[in-house]
């Protein structure tokens, strides 16, 4: 037998390679021959590890080409894992350790210290680091990006240490970092000079930090989400500071208004990116006439919850003519008027959010269709006048349609199959629309093969029909929400084979039983996230066969299941990647069922959520284990009943 | 101090009133316990203030609140003179109006109780005729009346004015002589030179004193030698300049050779007591205490002869200015030095030679870290330890988080230190003369200006503590660059940022 890789060299099948990117071509290709392994070896530059125990031989398989490696999915991550697990020599350039509690300063002075070329970190989400693990980030001296954002106790003085550690960075996001107070923001911008993006989003800083920023000259990126003391006058100084920003976010700044912004628009010309959703109520037309002086450059505006009128968009529309993003979501007083005017200048608009839009109708999306073919995400949340009329007129103009929302608009089997008619459709949502059905469903299973994710959350009159016309015809769904959807058995269940699917709720559907589980579970091997919440009817088996096939589980609720002890053991004990587990009101779990389920998954969970009275009787050995161990347990006030 | 001239004072004998008696074995208790000066002085303070209270009929009480007042005052307007350095440096401190109001309503009051009194003595004139005595008590208390307010007047007006203050209070030869009459003209007249560099920076100034310095002469030869006074300089000196400690000699620009170089030993320098009672064998620091403790031992100790201060034997030289050098070889103190700097005091000699030369005894209580070898510095560190919990990587500490941040803006390469990190002394704790004696010069200029607060001269042992080098509250702006403030004088930024934090600290 010829060998393959006399023909197909290991370049050319790197160059191929380049043009896969989905994981499980990859497998595919990995699985061919000795050749194309090697090939992939090669050329792999990222992992993101799932599991803790093959990482080690992983690593030390790509340690040559390897730049970047996630392990944020690996819940029982601590100093020696990390330690044990990072190759040295290597060339890594990025890790993500986000929500990796586990860690201390002491493996992160390890990282930093045995990757010395290494660029990004990401220790988000860490909510327990604080001075101590920011200094131990701060000795990557060649750091350029670093995410933080919520490491709770991080300081002004662990700021101060990663600014003049880290000299180079130039993306830092410092989110929810509640600590950190104008006087850190001052020294970061006067050691890192090279900064492009900074997040300091919902930090409890004033005008003096926007003032110190506004100096730094390189910086284009600046998100100040929900940074309640910043005013007007903070943004006075960013638009005559050095820098010259190409987005910002004051979304949720509840200070600022439309002085605030007109300044800003006035000084910062060479935006990009607005996000001034949900700041001060009133928006008078200044700020929006102001935006026709950047004119041009604007591609994404976000106006959430701001009063504008049909002028303001006639305005919008007539200036900002490449706008590629509007978002109006809870713009109460946008109407068909204004919609008009807005698309008729901005034909370029891809993504067009008019979610609670009341006054919005049929023509709005008329118009929509007419002007603005290239739309690909339409978002209609409870836009309650709109109509299958509306939605034929977007399906047949609109092509590329990737996205649309139409949760509780009231839209019915015929709009699905106007619907149906955009074969590139990968998001639909139609949840709270008791008017879809199995016809409908069927229409959509037939044309939009490319759907990753549909909502169906308490479509009533969905049966098991329904559902296998969408299992047979959308094989790549990821996501899919069935919940409440009571008509629904283990027949329909059973369809359920779809071996990308990660994320399934189920949650109320009452019908259901262990078997169906078991056979969803063979079928969706790559389930990650699992609700089954208030189905009442599964028991162990179930879990059992959770246990065996969906490896893969990382998030499950299980919450008024009727699981004993035993299963509950089995499946918290066999799931390797099980963090997050919602077990309230097992009502057959006895005490010595929930302490021993609960060491057998010890060091896997990062979140419980369990029965308040629960946190009495079981045993604060336990307890403190699972917290030392960087486990959160969720208390719920529930009464405690127990049966058997 | 001036207490004692008081006591001594022939002029007012007031001994035979049994009132009097007891305020002076009240004030001779205090003298036996230390302790319990502070809480006697404290009282002193408030004299003032219950003054103006007072009956001007009732003399006898009067002039038991005179003496006191006389204390009290002469204290306060004594002191600056002592500390010019730093009155100079920042007059305005000087002046309270609150203060200065109290003063003028206090001598209003006096100058009518004088009216009163001489009046009376005009009224009495035919009585009094028959009793000379009780004239002559009558005319010793205008007398000290009017000494008092003349005092009062003159530190009141000298307070606003900090260059005359130091020539006027303590060189009016008019004021001595009120205050005591063996008062001598001529040694005035060198300590208005000795002061004067002080007082007035300026170049032009010091030409001019220098030349009044070698003019000075003619005056020293005709005149009669000093008496008393001259006795008596030398504990005010050691007592109140002790502040000053071992660095303002340098300061002074004193030609070489026109003072006296004095070097004492090092068991003198370390021996707690230099007075001791030849009865029961008591040690005292001052032969004041001394006097006032031999008062116990019977009625002999208590006449005015006893208490007064020891006379220098007539015919004794004029006392030459006097300068301490460190007995340690090798030391920039020690007179062998190419570049000798003088000590100023036996003071000076003392904390110049327990800080530099001695080993570091006192642990700080509190961290468990620093330690002194005086123990007046380990009372000031105390008082503020755990106080400046904002740190850097160097070692410096602040007291406020934005200072060390403009610290670690301003330094590349510094960081703040998070808690748990141990500072390594980069630096070394001892040994460097320059730092010491630098630290020394601004801790004395600093400390008088506590002395002058606090007004607790006599207490020594308590008030030293507020004069240790730890205490930089008064620098203010200084901290901005750490402890570099020290080596202000010769050049502000030339310090080696890593590690000097450390060892000022030490020192």
């Amino acid at each position: 037998m010829c060998d393959i890789t006399a023909v197909l060299t290991v370049d050319l099948l790197a160059q191929v390679l380049d043009w896969l990117h989905d994981s499980r071509d990859l497998k595919s290709c990995r699985l061919v021959s000795r050749a194309f392994l090697q090939a992939e070896r090669m050329h792999r530059r990222a992992i993101r590890a799932l599991r803790l125990g093959p990482l080690p031989v992983l690593l030390r398989r790509y340690v040559g080409s390897l730049q970047s490696l996630d392990l944020s999915s690996c819940p029982s991550l601590d100093d020696s894992a990390l330690s044990l697990s990072i190759p040295c020599p290597n060339n890594l350039r990025s890790v993500s350790l986000s929500r990796a509690t586990g860690v201390t300063w002491r493996g992160l002075e390890v990282l930093a210290s045995v990757c010395p070329r290494i660029e990004a970190i990401d220790i988000s989400h860490c909510v327990g680091f604080g001075d101590r693990e920011a200094a131990a980030v701060a000795k990557a001296c060649w750091l350029k990006e670093l995410r933080i954002d919520k490491c709770l106790n991080v300081t002004d003085v662990g700021l101060a240490k990663v600014a003049v550690g880290c000299s180079r960075l130039e993306k830092l996001g410092i989110k929810w970092c509640f600590e950190i107070s104008d006087i850190g923001i001052d020294l970061l911008v006067k050691k890192c000079l090279e900064l492009r993006e900074l997040d300091i989003s919902y930090l409890k800083v004033g005008n003096e930090s926007l003032r110190s920023i506004a100096s730094l000259s390189k910086l284009e990126d600046l998100a100040l989400v929900g940074c309640e003391y910043i005013d007007d006058e903070g943004l006075y100084f960013l638009s005559n500071g050095n820098c010259s920003l190409q987005s910002i976010d004051i979304s949720r700044c509840e200070n600022v208004t439309s002085v605030g912004l007109t300044t800003l628009a006035e000084g910062q010309q060479r935006l990009r990116k607005i996000n001034a959703g949900n700041c001060s109520p009133v928006l008078t037309s200044t700020f929006v006439s102001k935006l026709c002086t950047l004119g041009d450059t604007l591609i994404i505006l976000k106006l959430d919850k701001l009063q504008l009128l049909a002028s303001a968009l006639e305005i919008v529309g007539k200036n900002c003519r490449n706008l590629l993003e509007i978002g109006l979501s809870k713009c109460n007083c946008v109407n068909d008027e204004g919609i008009s005017w807005l698309v008729e200048g901005c034909t370029h608009l891809s993504t067009i959010d008019l979610t609670c839009c009341l006054l919005v109708t049929d023509k709005s999306l008329l118009s929509i269709a007419t002007c603005c073919r290239g739309v690909k995400c339409l978002r209609l949340e409870s836009c309650v006048l709109i109509s299958e009329k509306g939605l034929d007129q977007i399906a047949s103009c609109c092509t590329d349609l990737k996205e649309i929302d139409l949760t509780d608009c009231n839209v019915n089997d015929n709009a699905l199959k106007c619907l149906s008619r955009c074969s590139e459709l990968l998001v639909l949502k139609v949840g709270l629309c008791s008017g879809v059905s199995d016809i409908g469903l069927s229409f959509i299973g037939t044309n939009c093969s490319k759907l990753l994710e549909l909502d169906l959350y308490r479509c009533t009159a969905i049966t098991d029909d329904g559902l296998a016309a969408i299992s047979n015809g959308c094989k790549r769904l990821k996501k899919l929400n069935l919940c409440y959807c009571n008509q629904i058995s283990d027949t329909g269940l059973a369809h359920l084979q779809l071996e990308e699917l990660s994320d399934l709720e189920l949650r109320g559907m009452v019908r259901i039983t262990s078997s169906g589980i078991t056979a969803m579970a063979m079928g969706c091997r790559s389930l990650t996230q699992l609700d089954l919440k208030r189905c009442y009817s599964i028991d162990d088996a179930g879990m059992w066969a959770l246990a065996q096939y969906t490896e893969n589980l990382r998030q499950l609720t299980i919450s008024y299941c009727t699981v004993t002890g035993l299963g509950l053991c089995h499946i918290l004990g066999s799931l390797r990647c099980l963090q997050d587990v919602k077990m309230v009101h097992l009502s057959w779990v006895s005490i010595e069922g929930f302490e021993l389920a609960l060491r057998a998954s010890c060091g896997k969970l990062k979140k419980v959520k369990l029965l308040g009275k629960l946190q009495d009787v079981l045993s604060s050995e336990l307890l403190q284990t699972l917290q030392s161990r960087g486990c959160r347990i969720r208390w719920v006030n529930k009464p405690l009943v127990f049966k058997g | 101090m001036c207490m004692k001239q008081i006591i001594g004072e022939p002029g007012i004998d007031l001994s035979s009133d049994s009132k009097m008696d007891l305020k002076l074995t009240r004030n001779s208790e205090s003298f036996h316990k230390p302790n319990s000066s502070n809480h006697n002085l404290n009282s002193f303070n408030q004299a003032s203030q219950y003054f103006p209270n007072l009956s001007p009929t009732n003399f006898l009480s009067r002039a038991e609140n005179l003496q006191q007042n006389l204390k009290t005052k002469s204290t306060n307007s004594f002191e600056p003179n002592l500390n010019s350095g730093m009155a100079t440096q920042n007059p305005p401190l000087d002046w309270d109006p609150h203060a200065m109001l109290s003063n003028l309503s206090f001598l209003e009051q006096k100058i009518h109780e004088v009216q009163s009194l001489v009046q009376s003595i005009i009224d009495q004139q035919a009585e009094f005729s028959s009793r000379p005595s009780e004239l002559a008590t009558r005319q010793q208390l205008a007398t000290a009346d009017l000494t008092c307010i003349i005092i009062q007047l003159i530190s009141t007006a000298g307070s606003l004015l900090p260059s005359i203050k130091n020539t006027l209070l303590s060189n009016n030869p008019a004021l001595r002589q009120l205050v005591n009459p063996d008062f001598n003209n001529n040694l005035k007249c060198e300590g208005l030179i000795r002061n004067f560099p002080e007082t007035a920076r300026n170049s032009e100034y010091e030409d001019l004193l220098r030349n009044l310095d070698n003019e000075a002469d003619w005056m020293k030869e005709p005149n009669p030698p000093p008496q008393s006074d001259i006795v008596d300089a030398n504990p005010i000196d050691e007592h109140d300049l002790k502040e000053s400690d071992d660095g303002d000699a340098e300061r002074e620009h004193l030609p070489p050779g026109s003072y006296i170089v004095l070097q004492l030993e090092k068991e003198e320098i370390l021996a707690p007591h230099t007075h001791f009672c030849v009865i029961c064998g008591k040690g005292f620091k001052r032969d004041a205490n001394l006097r006032m403790h031999m008062r116990g031992h019977g009625d002999e100790y208590k006449t005015p002869a006893a208490l007064a201060k020891p006379s220098k034997e007539p015919g004794s030289d004029a006392h030459p200015v006097t300068r301490y050098s460190c007995p340690f070889v090798g030391c920039k103190r020690n007179k062998e030095h190419k570049k000798f700097q003088p000590l100023k005091t036996i003071l000076c000699v003392k904390n110049h030679y327990k800080r530099s030369h001695c080993d570091k005894s006192y642990t700080c209580s509190r961290c468990h870290a620093k330690k002194f070898s005086v123990i007046a510095d380990l009372k000031t560190h105390e008082k503020h330890c755990g106080r400046d919990k904002w740190q850097c990587s160097c070692g410096t500490t602040f007291s406020r988080k934005d200072k060390l941040f403009g610290h670690v803006a301003l330094f590349q390469g510094h960081t703040p230190a998070l808690p748990m990190d141990e500072v390594k002394a980069s630096g070394s704790g001892q040994g460097n003369d320059d730092m010491t004696e630098d630290l020394g010069g601004y801790n004395g200029n600093f400390a008088s200006e506590e002395c002058l607060t606090s007004m607790d001269v006599k207490g020594i042992d308590e008030s030293r503590a507020y004069f240790s080098p730890m205490n930089f509250d008064g620098f203010g702006a200084l901290d901005e660059f750490g402890r570099g403030g020290f080596d202000l004088e010769d050049n502000p930024f030339a310090f080696i940022p890593s590690g000097f934090g450390q060892r000022s600290g030490d020192s």
